[in-house]
Formats: C-alpha cells, structure tokens, sequence
C-alpha cells in the first residue's frame, strides 16, 4: 500500500473508525491510541486488503482484534479513567447529527446518557454489531462479512440488542 | 414510523460517532507509516539485566527438508515491511542456506543470513538496517502439517521460541541475541510463522565458528535445550529435551573474523559494571555499552514506574517446581533459583524487559516472608 493509498483510507474512513474507536475504548487517549494502532496493523496485513471491497470493515474488525487481545488493559483504563470524558464529547456532538431519522428530536443529555449505558451493559457480541451498524455506519452485509458471521447472524444480534436496551431503558424511565 | 424505525433513530442519533480524529492525530498515523515504523512495531526487544534461563524438555531427529514451498528471506524482509533488508537478502554478501532440521514436533528452516559488507551499501537513512548487524530468517513450521497460529489469534505466541546466534567457545547463556541487543520480527504466512531476527554482528566471531539456535519453551536461552562443553567450547542441542531444540552451523567467512574487536566486544559485554568508566573500545563496544546503559536506565526507572495491576499474579508452578507466569504476552517458566538466592525475599535481581525503543516494561518477581512470588508488570514511563 503505498502512502496515498493510506492517505485515502484515512480521508474516507477516517471519521468512521475513529467514532467506532472512541465507542470502544470510551475516552480520548485510549480511542488516539487503538486508532493509529488500527492503521499500523492495517499496514502490516495490506496484502489480505482489498481497498475496493469493503476496506472500512477490514478496518473495523482490526480495532476490534486489537481492543479484544487487550481488553483487560482497556478494561482497567477504563476503570481509571473518568466516564465523563463520554458526556463531554457527546454533549459537543449533539448539534452535529440533524440529519439522522429523527431530526425533529434532539436527543437530551440525559438520553443519550441512558442510551449509552445501555449499550454499555451490553456483552461485546451484542455491542460490537451495534456500533459497527450505528457508529461505523456499516451495512448487515459489511458487518456480517468483518465479522466473518452471516448476515442472518447479524441481525439477530441487532435486534437482540436492540430489545435488551429497550427492556433496560423502559425499566431505567418508569 | 413503527417501533423498529423509532429505535433506529434513536440508536443512530445517540450512538453516533461522539468525536472524530484531529489532523494531528491524522498526520502522526501517516508519519509514523511513512517512516517504516509500522513494520518495527513488531519487533520486540527482549533485554535482560541477569540471565533469565528459562526451561522445557527437548527431543530432536536430524532430517532434511526441502525448503521449496516457504518464502525466501528476501520475501519475509518485504512483508515485514523492511524494504532494505529485502534488498540486502537480495545481495551477492546475503548467504541463502535453506536448510531444514525436525525437532520437537517442528520443521525449522535457516533461510538465510546477511551481515556485515552486504549491508553497508544499503547502509543510509532511507534503511532501516546497520552494516554492523547480522539479521537471518527462519521458519517455524508444525510437522503434522496444521497451521502455525496467526500472529491475529489469541493462541499466537503461546508456545514462545528462541531463536539466536550463538558463538562457538563462548557460553551460550551469556553471549546470545538477548545480550548481543538482538530483536526480530515476525509473521506468520500460509500457517508457517517466519522470525527475521538482527543482533550485534557475529561476523567478528568468524574463526571460532558460529550456531543458530532454535529452542521452544522460553524466549530465552535454555539451558535443558542445549549442552555446552567447557573443554571444547562446543554446543550441541540435548537429546532428552521435549520441545524444540536444533543448531545450525553458520558459514561464516573466516577471512572476516575480527579477533581484536571480538575481544573488546565480549570485555564489554560480559563486564557490563565496568563500561561506565572503561574506554569504548569501537563501535560495537558502543553498542554494548549503550546497551547496559540503557538497561539501567530502565532499571533506575522501575521505582517510579505503574504497576499494571492485570499483571500482579501469584506464580504457578509446573510439575518440575519451576515457576509459571503468563500476562499479556509475557511468559516465564523458569526454576525459583534462577531467580533468588536461598533465603532471598523482595524484589528479584533479574529483571525482563520489553518495548518498541520509546516505551518499555519490565516484568518483576518477588518473593515474600511466606514464600510467595509474584510477578508484575511496570509500565517504565
């Protein structure tokens, strides 16, 4: 891969991953650090890349080998490091994504907040997907293909996901 | 809008990516990519303070393989990233040896190797090599045919090897590539894992002759692996170790051998106390010396350094009594004497270190009043 190549890959996907990194690792400093180990492993397996088909799913499935070969460092930074870091930057966010499907609610704080621990409380099997899907903006089919699972596969975890943080939110707002 | 797309909104508005990456952080992952170094990432530097001699068992059967289906030096240099080197494995001074030994369950392949004169033309700021320096690649290979694990699985690196020069007459504990500031490299290809290892250069030791050593069970010297004979200096790998255990015979150029360097070298290796107030005698003294140095440096930074707190672990023991410890990546099996002294409690004097050249860690032992050892990891900020 030569360096425009990556700088492309940076250009196109840069935002996605980073997003999908900074969900994973849950603060700013621990999502720098997987993303640019995320493009350095993605340089040393160039030769398994295909840029042309789905180069942000082999991306993505990269930051999420290295976050799980090292999930109980993150585990304890993440014990270490305030969760507020989160609020900050989805607090700045909020005014970024008017066009998304309910452009006529901005969410509040607090939901967002409630959303995100929901998330949080969910098993890796179930997360992953969901972030892959809502954060990474990946298709069922680049998803299911990332992760090496059927697409059938996938979107029964997303609709897992989706109603174990349903039951925990109508529990957590009644 | 029905449930389901009510949700999707949702999720997609929350779950949207809370922050993005700075241009700094965009042009740091490009310059750190442009300057090679994602390819030294992989390489880790294993320095020890004392000799860690680690363990296993061996058993081995001499047989000759043919070398045909694996890639060259020259092709592991280049997925390695390590364009320069690819290209001095490419040279008339590069050695090709393809030569295969089974043992302990494996096939090992000495590929090639490549010091000295060969390098020095490729020598310059575009390459990631120094004409000083001896680098070889072997391959690593399960005789039943199934694969190597990939260096992306959870299971890679699990069953550690040692792969290392060693000098004829020289005892192999001291002198080997953890001592000589050796590193390497690794990948693993078709299910076959390649080490492309670098050290200080053993053309020096040309007419003592020279070994490659490949032993399993410890990324350090194992003295159950081979056999050293005081009398004639000679190494041999031991017949009733379980594990890997294979030499190969390096065909060092004799003409090249360097007794006078070779001897300042081993002064300052050996004596490493010494080196702060010795004269540098060349410049692989320098490097020897540089290396002590920096191990102490290390050493003087453990105190203030954070303990990983993952990484605290009582230590198991093997059915030999020798202590197990695994976290991370870092592995010793080792017996409790190697590490203490009879009686001794607190800290361990030996003292195994791993970073990338910016950032290093150390893994500690130490024993309590009850007998209790523990390891630990500190990140040497």
């Amino acid at each position: 891969m030569e360096i425009e190549e990556l700088s492309e890959l940076v250009r196109l996907h840069g935002k996605a991953l980073y997003g999908f990194c900074y969900k994973l690792a849950g603060n700013k400093a621990d999502a720098d650090d997987l993303y640019q180990e995320t493009f350095l492993k993605a340089v040393e397996l160039r030769h398994r890349m295909d840029a042309d088909r789905n180069a942000k799913g082999f991306l993505v499935a990269i930051a999420i080998r290295l976050r799980k070969n090292s999930r109980r460092k993150w585990a304890w930074r993440r014990r270490i490091a305030p969760t507020a870091a989160f609020d900050e930057a989805a607090g700045g966010n909020a005014a970024t994504n008017a066009t998304v499907a309910l452009e006529h609610e901005v969410l509040s704080r607090e939901l967002r907040g409630a959303v995100q621990a929901a998330v949080d409380g969910l098993e890796d099997k179930l997360k992953i997907p969901l972030y892959m899907h809502y954060t990474a903006d990946m298709s069922i089919d680049e998803i299911a293909a990332a992760l090496r699972i059927p697409s059938g596969t996938v979107k029964s975890r997303l609709h897992k996901a989706r109603m174990k943080m349903k039951k925990r939110l109508e529990v957590e707002t009644r | 809008m029905n449930d389901q797309e009510k949700w999707d909104g949702l999720l997609r508005q929350a779950l949207a990516p809370a922050a993005e990456p700075d241009e700094q952080l965009n042009r740091s992952v490009l310059q750190r990519i442009r300057e090679g170094k994602a390819a030294r990432r992989v390489r880790r530097k294993r320095l020890s303070v004392a000799a860690m001699v680690a363990v296993l068992t061996l058993c081995m059967s001499v047989t000759a393989f043919a070398a045909a289906k694996l890639y060259s030096s020259q092709q592991v240099a280049e997925r390695l990233g390590e364009r320069g080197l690819a290209a001095a494995f490419r040279s008339a001074d590069a050695v090709p040896i393809n030569q295969t030994v089974a043992s302990g369950g494996y096939n090992l392949t000495l590929h090639g190797i490549v010091s000295g004169a060969g390098l020095r033309e490729l020598d310059g700021p575009s390459h990631d090599i120094r004409p000083e320096r001896t680098y070889a690649v072997v391959s690593i290979a399960r005789q039943d045919g199934s694969p190597m694990p990939a260096t992306s699985d959870p299971s890679y690196g699990q069953e550690p090897f040692f792969v290392s020069p060693l000098i004829k007459g020289l005892k192999p504990w001291q002198v080997n590539i953890v001592t000589m500031n050796g590193g390497y490299g690794e990948t693993v290809l078709d299910g076959i894992m390649y080490r492309l290892i670098e050290c200080d250069g053993v053309e020096m030791f040309a007419d003592r002759g020279a070994y490659l050593a490949i032993s399993s069970g410890s990324p350090f010297f194992n003295k159950d692996a081979f056999d050293y004979d005081d009398q004639t200096g000679v190494i041999t790998p031991r017949k009733d170790y379980k594990g890997v255990s294979a030499l190969f015979d390096l065909p060092l150029d004799r003409a090249k051998a360097d007794p006078a360097k070779a001897e300042a070298y081993l002064r300052q290796l050996l004596q490493p106390e010494q080196q702060s107030t010795g004269e540098p005698a060349g410049e692989a003294s320098d490097e020897a010396a540089d290396l002590a140095g920096q191990i102490e440096k290390l050493r003087n930074k453990i105190p203030e350094g954070t303990v990983i707190p993952d990484s605290v672990q009582v230590v198991t023991y093997d059915d030999k009594g020798w202590i197990q410890y695994e976290y991370d990546g870092w592995s010793a099996r080792l017996p409790v004497a190697d590490l203490f002294e009879e009686g001794q409690t607190g800290d361990t004097n030996a003292v195994q270190f791993s970073g990338d050249g910016k950032r290093f860690k150390a893994l500690i032992f130490s024993r309590d009043d009850m007998g209790v050892i523990t390891g630990r990891v500190v990140d040497l900020k």
